[in-house]
This record gives C-alpha cells, structure tokens and sequence, in this order.
C-alpha cells in the first residue's frame, strides 16, 4: 500500500514528489466515494481528530470536518480567538489537554509560522496544518494541484501564475512548492510591496502586470486581498488594487485561449475578482471546494496509516 | 587563601612575560610571585597542562534582569555565569525595571557584586524609562559612576535624541553605546530578510534596517563633532552595539578611516548561526540582530581580523521558559551567552588567542576608560584561567535562564577560573 514519508502534514516543503502524486492519487479514489448516495466509508473509525482553530475559518474547517466524517472518524472541534494563546494558556497546554482525551490527530490553523512544527516535536499525535501564519496552507496547495490535474492533466510544463498578496499568503507558499515539485512553471504577480524580496530565488518568475500573467498563464491562481496587515499598508487603496491588479471576465475572455481561473476563497468579490469573472465558465473555484473534502481525506486517511 | 598555579603561559601583551610559561603563586587575591618552579609551600596546587592566564575578561554588553525580572536573571546569578564564563568584569545594560536612569537604580546594580570576583558596571539609560523621549540626568549619573549610557535593548530612534546625547556627552569624555536598527523596517520582524526567512513565511529584518540607522547615527557623530571644542581624547564617542551585517563593518571601517571617534562590537553567538539554520523554527535562534547571510558573517570575521571591530560581547540575554518555548513570533528575541562567548569565539572567528583576547580585555576597557589590567607581582590580581584547545561538553548553565542552542553541545576553550577582588574561583 502506498505510504507517505513523514508522519505529520506539516508543509508542501517536506514531502516528496512521491507523496504528493500518493495523496493526488488516493484522493481521486475518495472523490469517487463522496459521489455516491453513500458518502461515507469506515476508514478511520478508530480515530479521532480534533480541529484545533486558532484563526478564523469558515471552508478549511468544514471542510476538514466533513473529511472526518466522510472517514467515519470521531470529531471534536476546538476555536479561540486570535492572540488568546499568547495571553493565557500556552498553546503545548491547549493541545496536551486536548490530547488528553485520547485524540489521535490534530488538524490545526494558527497565526504563527511553524505553529505545527513546533507541536509535532512535542507531542505524540499527528499534526495536520491547516494553515500557519504566512508560511504554508499544504492541503490548499494539494487540492489546488488536485483541481488543476483534474482540468488540465499532468502538470508537468504548465504555466500557473499566482496573482494578488505574495507577501502574505502561505497559500502562494504552498502553491510554489507543490507546484515546482510537480513539475509545473510558476509566476507570481502583484504589486511591488506585495512581493517578497527574494521569492525569484525559489525560481519563481516575478510579474506585475496581470494581463501579461493571464497572456503567459495556462491557469490563474488569484489571492484574497486585504488592505491592511497588522497595521501596516501595503498599497494605496481597494479601489486602486481593483481597478490595476483585478480581473474581470473581459481580461479573461481576451487573452483568447483556454485559461483557468482558481481562488482559494474567501472571494472579495469586486476587488481581486470581479463577479463576472469567478462566475465565469473560466472558473474552477466550486470545484476547488469539492475535491478540498477529497483531498484531506486521503492526507488523514494516509497519515493515519503511518 | 594561597594557590600555586604551575606551568601557566602568560597571555598579555602589555607584560614582559607575554608568551612565557611560567609558576604563579596567588595569596588572598594579590598576585605574590611570578617565576619558574615556584615551590607549593602550602598553596593549593593546580597543574597547567595547557593553562593559560590573561587579564581578567571585560564582556560590554550583559542584559539585566535585576531589578524587575529575576525570575530570569538575578545580580547573583549573572555573576556566577559570568565567573563560568570567564568574566571578571561585566557591563550591565540598563533595561531593568525599574530602569537605570536613577543614582538609585545605578547604586543598586554597582553595589551588587559584593566583593566577589565579577565587577559589576551600570551603563545608565540615555533617556528615562529608556522611552527615547526625555534625557537621564546624564552628567550627574556620570558623575555617578555610570560607565557608559545607552538605552540598550532599545536602540535609540530618533535622530534629534541621539545628537543631542552625543553633544552633551562629549564634554564628559563620556561613551554612548548604541544598537542600529530602523524599528520601523523591522517591525513585526522575527528573522534576517533573505531566502530563509521567505521559505519560512517568517517576516523578515532587513540588513539595511542596520545599515541606514548605523549611517545615520555615523553622520550625526560626525555632526556633533564639527566645530567641536571638546579635546580629543582619541577614544571613542560612540559605541556600536552588535554589528552583524556586511555593508555595517564597511560603514565603520570607512568612519574609523575618517577618523570619526567610533568604536564596536559583535556577538560571539554571531560567529556560530546564520540565516539559513532557523529552518527548524527553534526559538533558542531567535536573537537581534538577527543571524545573518553568509557573506554577512564572512565579512564580520574579516572585520573582526582586521580590528574595524573591536570587542567580543556575550549579549547575555536571560529568558525563562515561558518566554522562549512557543510559537516563533511570540518568542522573545536572546541567548545567554556569558558561559559559552569564549568558547564560541575560539570555535568560530579564526581570530590567533593574542588577538581574541584583546577584543575581552585590553580593548573593550580602553573604550570603556576602565584601567587596563595587567599581570604584575604584587598587584591585586584580576586574571582569567582557561584551556583554550580544551573540549568540554555545556551540560550545566549555571545562568537562571537556558535559552541557548549550546545546551548538551561539545565546544572548544574551556574557562578554568578566575581571581579578582580577592575573590577566587576554580572551575575544573
């Protein structure tokens, strides 16, 4: 049986090729299960997971629980606010007392980079990222490569540009990695500030021009934008972003070949993406849902195998 | 008290004795005879194999704990690691709380050593509170005992504040010690800015965050100075804390050429890490300044070789558990250093032991206006003991706090003991 090379899902960084064409894989096998009138299967019927929240979220957490439950595992979900971690109990207190009760993996979101890595030294479960900080957002990155193989087949050569907040995203990150693994071409495009200083060293084409990027792109990758970042601007205004780095289904619709459009959610809509655009027949983004719940069911169910 | 110590080589380059192996015979703290099989007589007798003797270690930059923070460092428990460490004299910075910007506060800390064998200096807050808005009362701090002013963990932001501290302080002939950093390019930062810290997803410090205030503060030194009235002492005006960046040692090489009265040091802690080994997020490698680039760390060796910098610091910073086993970003920013700085430097700067020793003795108490210490019979001693090609393994910290990523490591240049103000110590 297939096997992954590590014991916690820690980031896109640390796995293998081979891991991910392994999660690529069983996680079409798991799509096919929650196809059919019957979703569910007993997999991880011994298991249980706690969904440890330490930031907002809406899709990643229902969709990390439905995965669970889809793998008939138990499910116990656990949110705090923001910097509640920093002002009273730690978060190795948190999780230990979680671990307590017998849980057997944890799926968790934090603020901070490396969040999970420092858990998964200290504690015995597994650990699932679920997204840390600005660093990485792995199941992201593997249903997004998930979806584009889907539409696009073997990603070998492809040219997916990455559009919007380089600066901030741990799904850009993530993408990055997972991509270039699979063999894949990457851009990023968006505002000067917005763009790490050294990101070109990851080998990464740097653009600022999105209608050039959809020209260059087989597929656009496009950020959630926010104005401000702890209190710190980055460029001048909404209106601004949306007028020069937006896309609307006339930029699309003029590059004149295919093109695929993905947004890991939460659109704004009218700001990064203008509706007519993420409602277009260019866009993947309801897809990008669907196999989200496909693909951490066969993170969980291999990383329970381990 | 009365010890015989056999077969020692004298490192002190301002002694005829320098490079000798020779007897040396300590009687309740005074330095009794220096000579060639001395005979026991009584004394306690330690063996050389290797031992080497210099003046006692001088470390510029200590973090205080006490008073406010003694859960992570107190007065005693700073002298026992720098006594560990080799450290007969260490220079506390001022961010205690309350802060060292009062006669009280600085009475406090001076009085603190309590005749053992680690001397303790009270550098004095440039500003109360350390806030950088009102002046200490600086003169009468001096006047005090105050052996230098900076606002230590704080570098000073604003350029009218520094000018101003330089200009009133240079009629003292008095030393103001800064760390360059625009706070404002580092903020929120947790690590160098560079390919690591982008893989991390871990805001970054720019090199030039050290490099534009370090030009700043260079240009307001050279300011203060024009039309100056003041003698020249030939010693320096200000002091830059911590160097760690490539184009930073060019900038003070340039200013030394120029003859601007600047002077600074580094962190031995600097030679051993750069950017790319935070790939673990330990948080025992979160420090400010941040470790560097390789060509970063390459160009501070030469600099140190070539003497643009001048001194070795352990920029001991105690932190307890709570504030160090966490998240990256909610770590505080430190390592203790005062037990390992030696060892580190003798590991990792290249630097010949004559040279190395320099940059903990001679030099840092020449920048200081200390008086230079010196083997001499008859005289109180105020001497360092150490192996310096002797391994040991730091099993034991005897700091308060143990955030250091040398915990459990083999290092080379081990500390056998120390003599000061009486006070003797032997660690082997």
């Amino acid at each position: 049986m297939a096997q992954l090379s590590v014991r916690h899902l820690l980031g896109i960084k640390n796995l293998t090729e081979n891991d991910i064409q392994t999660i690529l894989d069983t996680a079409t096998q798991f799509k096919e299960v929650i196809n059919r009138p019957i979703k569910k299967v007993p997999s991880l019927r011994d298991i249980t997971i706690a969904n440890v929240f330490f930031e907002n979220s809406t899709r990643t957490r229902l969709s990390f629980e439905l995965a669970e439950k889809r793998l008939s595992a138990d499910v116990i979900n656990f949110s705090a606010s923001g910097s509640s971690v920093k002002k009273g109990e730690t978060l190795l207190d948190t999780v230990n007392n979680i671990l307590a009760m017998k849980v057997d993996m944890i799926v968790m979101r934090h603020s901070s980079p490396g969040a999970p890595h420092y858990l998964s030294s200290r504690i015995p479960a597994n650990v699932v990222n679920a997204g840390d900080g600005t660093h990485e957002h792995p199941t992201q990155a593997l249903l997004d490569a998930f979806s584009m193989r889907e539409k696009l087949g073997n990603l070998a050569g492809k040219k997916i540009a990455i559009i919007g907040d380089i600066l901030h995203s741990r799904v850009a990150l993530s993408n990055i990695f997972c991509l270039q693994k699979l063999g894949a071409e990457v851009m990023v495009c968006g505002p000067t500030t917005l763009i790490p200083k050294y990101i070109g060293e990851l080998g990464v084409k740097i653009g600022h021009n999105v209608r050039e990027a959809l020209q260059w792109c087989d597929v656009a990758n496009v950020l959630r934008i926010q104005l401000e970042r702890q209190q710190i601007k980055y460029f001048p205004s909404l209106r601004e972003y949306s007028l020069y780095f937006g896309i609307t289904k006339q930029m699309l619709d003029e590059v004149n070949k295919e093109i695929v459009l993905m947004h890991p959610g939460p659109i704004n809509r009218g700001v990064e993406l203008s509706s007519d655009a993420a409602d277009s027949q260019h866009s993947i983004i309801l897809n990008q849902v669907e196999n989200g719940v496909a693909v951490r069911m066969a993170v969980l169910y291999l990383l329970a195998q381990q | 008290m009365k010890v015989l110590l056999r077969s020692v080589r004298i490192i002190d380059k301002a002694s005829p004795l320098h490079g000798q192996v020779k007897d040396l015979l300590l009687e309740n703290g005074i330095l009794t005879q220096i000579g060639d099989g001395l005979a026991a007589d009584g004394a306690e007798v330690r063996e050389g194999n290797g031992l080497c003797v210099s003046a006692g270690w001088i470390d510029m930059r200590v973090a205080s704990r006490d008073p406010g923070y003694e859960h992570k460092e107190s007065i005693e428990s700073v002298q026992e690691a720098a006594a560990r460490g080799g450290f007969t004299e260490i220079v506390l910075l001022p961010n205690s709380r309350p802060v060292v910007d009062s006669k009280d506060t600085l009475n406090y800390v001076r009085k603190g050593s309590n005749g053992g064998p680690v001397v303790l200096h009270a550098a004095a807050a440039v500003t109360k509170g350390t806030d950088g808005v009102d002046f200490t009362d600086m003169i009468d701090l001096h006047t005090s005992g105050a052996v230098a002013f900076t606002d230590g963990e704080h570098p000073i932001q604003n350029a009218d504040i520094l000018l101003k501290a330089l200009l009133y302080l240079s009629p003292l002939n008095a030393l103001l010690m800064n760390r360059a950093e625009d706070k404002q390019l580092t903020l929120f930062g947790q690590m160098h800015e560079g390919v690591s810290s982008t893989l991390l997803g871990l805001k970054g410090m720019p090199a030039l965050a050290e490099e534009m205030m370090l030009s700043r503060d260079l240009k307001l030194l050279e300011y203060a100075l024009e039309k100056s009235t003041t003698p020249d002492t030939g010693l320096p005006l200000l002091h830059v804390s911590l160097v760690s960046t490539a184009r930073a040692v060019e900038l003070i090489r340039e200013a030394k050429a120029k003859g601007l009265p600047v002077s600074c040091d580094m962190a031995a802690h600097q030679l051993a890490f750069e950017d790319k080994d935070l790939m673990d997020f330990d948080t025992n490698l979160k420090v400010n300044p941040p470790f560097r680039s390789e060509a970063d760390a390459q160009a501070v060796r030469q600099a140190l070789a070539d003497g643009t910098i001048d001194a070795v610091v352990s920029d001991h910073s105690p932190h307890d558990e709570e504030s160090k086993n966490l998240e990256f970003d909610h770590a505080d920013f430190g390592i203790t250093g005062l037990e390992t700085a030696f060892a580190l430097t003798q590991m990792h700067s290249g630097l010949g032991l004559e040279a190395l020793i320099e940059k903990l003795t001679s030099r840092p108490r020449q920048i200081l206006r200390l008086p230079q210490v010196t083997l001499e019979e008859g005289k109180p001693a105020n001497l360092t003991f150490f192996r310096p090609d002797a391994e040991w393994t730091f099993v034991r910290t005897y700091s308060k706090s143990k955030n250091t990523p040398f915990l459990g490591k083999v290092l080379r240049g081990r500390v056998c003991g120390v003599v000061n103000q009486g006070g003797f110590r032997w660690f082997e």
